[in-house]
């Protein structure tokens, strides 16, 4: 007896994308943030994970991923928060008046270097985009996002590996 | 003898912290917000000794500029370093098979530039000492 012949007209269930939740644990990307937070914020800069409501006026940084896994990895803060982590980073650096486009420029630098490193944990080949800045974007779906909530000097921030940014908005889960 | 560096990376926040821990080690250093910016310093003439190299940047990335500078005899001689995000095996082996020497993966510390830049030779010689 021969094997019924695969038209491809049917979708199976592997062939549907992998969800994010099913290739990155919160553990996982907890520590790419921590390392980026040691290496560019500072030695001494920790990211305690514990969640706290982010405050009404956030600013969003995102890279995206395109690959067998495609989304973006954004990363929300206040925007007093944005820009003390801009005055970390540039350290001895940082101009006495930080403009917004230093802090924008910052704040992508650190979604590219965590985005970069998640997406080398994700299967690839992948390729990542520059980064963007601005208004918090909506989130992805609850079944292809994973999500850390910090705390950075007692300040609330998210990393969040999501769903691509322009997808329908159903079963958002909350910034 | 001074030791030149262009530091090619499309967020000021990096170039200013890989231009720092370059001053810090005693080169003398230039900035460019992409590949082609970089392109011009070397058509002025300003040679560097080493190009720090960011991959993911508009107008011209990393690759594209490694490409154009290896296929220019002149600057045979300046050290290709990658200084990018991009950690994927596959990435790394291509900017090194297409002339890159080095490959530091973001993020760094600033140790892990100089034990790099160490490797290469291109400490200056009162650092390396």
């Amino acid at each position: 007896m021969t094997a019924p012949r695969d038209t491809g007209l049917r979708r199976r269930a592997s062939d549907r994308p992998p969800a994010v939740v099913d290739l990155l644990d919160g553990d996982t990307l907890l520590q790419i943030a921590e390392q980026a937070w040691l290496a560019l914020v500072g030695e001494d800069e920790v990211l305690v994970p514990l969640p706290a409501p982010l405050p009404a006026d956030t600013s969003s940084s995102w890279v995206e991923i395109v690959g067998p896994w495609t989304g973006a990895v954004v990363l929300t803060c206040g925007r007093d928060t944005a820009a003390e982590l801009t005055r970390a980073l540039l350290g001895e650096h940082a101009p006495a008046v930080l403009e917004a486009e230093d802090v924008d420029d910052a704040l992508g630098e650190l979604a590219n270097v965590v985005g970069g490193n998640v997406k080398a944990v994700l299967p690839g080949p992948s390729v990542l985009g520059l980064p963007e800045v601005g208004a918090t974007p909506p989130a992805g779906s609850r079944a292809d996002t994973r999500r850390v909530a910090v705390l950075w000097r007692g300040q609330p921030l998210t990393v969040s590996v999501q769903s691509p940014l322009h997808t329908e908005r159903e079963n958002e889960v909350p910034l | 003898m001074t030791v030149r560096a262009l530091v090619i990376d499309d967020s000021r926040a990096m170039r200013r912290i890989v231009t720092g821990i370059l001053e810090g080690l005693g080169y003398e250093t230039r900035q460019a917000g992409h590949g082609q910016e970089a392109l011009d310093v070397l058509h002025e003439g300003w040679t560097p000794d080493l190009c720090t190299i960011d991959w993911n940047m508009p107008v011209m990335d990393g690759l594209q500029f490694v490409n154009a500078v290896r296929a220019n005899p002149a600057w045979r001689a300046v050290t290709l370093m990658m200084v990018t995000s991009e950690s994927e095996h596959g990435q790394i082996v291509r900017a090194l098979a297409a002339g890159a020497h080095e490959y530091v993966i973001k993020p760094f510390t600033a140790d892990a530039i100089r034990d790099k830049l160490a490797l290469l030779g291109l400490l200056p010689q009162e650092v390396a000492l």
